[in-house]
């Protein structure tokens, strides 16, 4: 049973006051909070097995070492894939970075293309646009509609020539909470260039709802852990056994080699290749707990919850743009919808509002929520972000509307 | 942080708003927080201090700015606009981000910084160009 009375309990962070008031955090599409097994996981962890792992035939050693394994197989099992395709990074950017520069740079050459969408956050553009500019490759981003779904005639038109290599989209809009039909896109494009290898930016995705990767026609999905009540510093890149075979290592270092000679050194199977140096060990088993706390409340729960909030949301504020108060953006269907909610305040700039809403205790991103492109397609510079997670309530929404309604006062 | 009286006067009032017609020095500067984005345009007196060409004795005779922003960006650009007038730029550049939040009245939230000092940034930038 989904009973957020009795989640909200196991969030220790969920009892600060700020300005007087009870914590409503609205921003967890920036980075989720943590449930105390996640925190009692790390701390454990230190208190009584820290050693480095891969490293020595002592029992803590391989007891470190196993515990990540296990994390590992979690993981693979939480998105459907299998544990040596699991690549432990520091966050999103991290992961798709590793694709740049280990897939990108040997493959992408001279009169390539690369397709991202302008949904996407700037770790799923950024890394691309650089790629192209050193490669001499064309950059191509595929518009989106008034309401900001992925324009499907401006993907036919960018994708008629043939030369699209590599497909970078997000399954979910981390801005403005736009659902992607991740398989039609990619059929679109596979339609003219049928060998396209597909990045998924998942990481508003894998924290919100199940998802099975094979199922998917994608070649690498990247997310953070901190977005789904994991630790900080925590990111997973899948990629298909196939591919990562194929691709040299991002960094060099220890735990990543096979063996190292004055001359030469041969790389360690997969996953270590990708994963020099000593890991976030503890972050790692942190990320474990909360799979295992969503695996416990059931992926399907939690998207239904979301759904449902950022239903009731989007009626809420369908009667303050009534009022003339607010601007709401993206879809309106909540089908097409993540949990999030993106919107302005007439006449008065986002971080104003959000600096006003802080003093009710209230949490919300302002700014461009690192997607300038997409914002900015809204003729405005910037908009407010309330986004929804396993923790919050229908109260805690109506909260905010009641206080959107101070915000112009404070300015008039 | 609430936003004092003197905040909300300048943010609905700006001072010295608008395009100069001949500027010394026109600078543009972005937050890249909201990409909100200021201009500054600065005329340098030219009789006082000319026996010196050394760019931290340049005194500024007047300010203006345009731009879209929020309550900080846009009270900060509209105070600095008064303060700065007969400042050289060594004074200018005494001031610091400290100055910038003593002139707002002393508290500006550390996630605002980059609103509250948009054109004190550019203002430092216009004399840098000025080379």
């Amino acid at each position: 049973m989904f009973d957020v009375e009795k989640i909200r309990a196991d969030f220790p962070i969920l009892k600060r006051k700020i300005n007087g008031h009870e914590l409503v955090y609205l921003d967890s599409g920036a980075t989720s909070q943590k449930p105390e097994s996640v925190l009692r996981a790390m701390d454990d962890f230190y208190r009584n097995n820290n050693a480095n792992i891969h490293r020595g035939v002592y029992d803590l050693s391989v007891e470190s070492t196993k515990m990540v394994d296990e994390v590992r197989e979690k993981v693979a099992k939480f998105i459907g894939g299998r544990a040596e395709e699991i690549i432990f990074t520091r966050n999103a950017s991290e992961s798709l970075n590793l694709v740049m520069y280990s897939w990108g740079k040997k493959n992408i050459k001279e009169g390539d293309v690369i397709l991202v969408t302008r949904l996407e956050h700037h770790s799923n553009f950024v890394p691309w646009q650089v790629l192209c500019k050193e490669k001499g490759a064309s950059f191509r981003v595929v518009e989106v509609d008034s309401e900001g779904r992925i324009d499907g005639s401006s993907l036919k038109r960018l994708t008629e020539d043939g030369k699209v290599k590599l497909f970078a989209l997000t399954g979910a809009s981390n801005a403005i909470g736009t659902l992607v039909d991740i398989k039609k896109m990619v059929e679109l494009v596979k339609k003219n260039n049928p060998r396209v290898v597909v990045v998924l930016d998942a990481s508003q995705m894998v924290p919100h709802m199940s998802m099975d990767v094979n199922k998917l026609p994608v070649d690498f999905v990247a997310f953070s852990g901190h977005k789904m009540l994991g630790p900080t510093g925590t990111g997973v890149l899948w990629g298909k056994k196939e591919v990562l075979l194929n691709m040299e290592p991002f960094m060099y270092g220890g735990d990543m080699i096979s063996e190292v000679g004055l001359t030469e050194t041969t790389w360690a199977d997969l996953p270590n290749k990708f994963e020099a140096g000593t890991p976030d060990i503890a972050g790692i088993i942190g990320l474990g707990a909360a799979v295992d706390y969503l695996t416990n409340l059931g992926m399907g729960e939690v998207r239904t919850h979301e759904k449902e909030l950022v239903e009731y949301a989007l009626e809420k504020f369908k009667l303050l743009e009534d009022e003339d108060l607010v601007t709401v953006y993206g879809v309106k269907k909540s089908e097409e919808r993540g949990g999030a909610i993106a919107f302005n305040v007439k006449g008065v700039h986002s971080h104003d509002v959000a600096q006003v809403l802080n003093n009710f205790g209230i949490c919300v991103r302002s700014g461009q929520h690192c997607a300038a492109p997409l914002v900015t397609s809204f003729n405005v510079m910037s908009m407010v972000r309330a986004t929804f997670y396993v923790y919050n309530t229908k109260s805690e929404i109506d909260y905010l509307v009641e206080k959107i309604k101070e915000v112009p006062k404070v300015f008039i | 942080m609430d936003y004092k009286d003197e905040i909300i006067d300048h943010y609905k009032n700006p001072r010295n708003f608008g395009e100069m017609e001949e500027a010394d020095v026109t600078i543009n500067e972005s937050n890249s927080s909201c990409g909100d984005v200021v201009q500054v345009q600065i005329k340098i007196q030219k009789s006082k201090n000319s026996k010196t060409q050394n760019k931290e004795d340049l005194v500024i005779e007047e300010v203006m700015w345009r731009g879209v922003g929020c309550a900080i960006s846009t009270a900060a650009a509209s105070m600095l606009s008064e303060k700065v007038v007969g400042m050289t730029f060594a004074e200018i550049e005494k001031i610091g981000d400290e100055g910038i939040v003593k002139m707002m009245g002393g508290e500006v939230n550390a996630g605002r910084m980059k609103c509250a000092t948009l054109a004190y940034r550019a203002l430092l930038k216009a004399f840098k160009t000025d080379d």
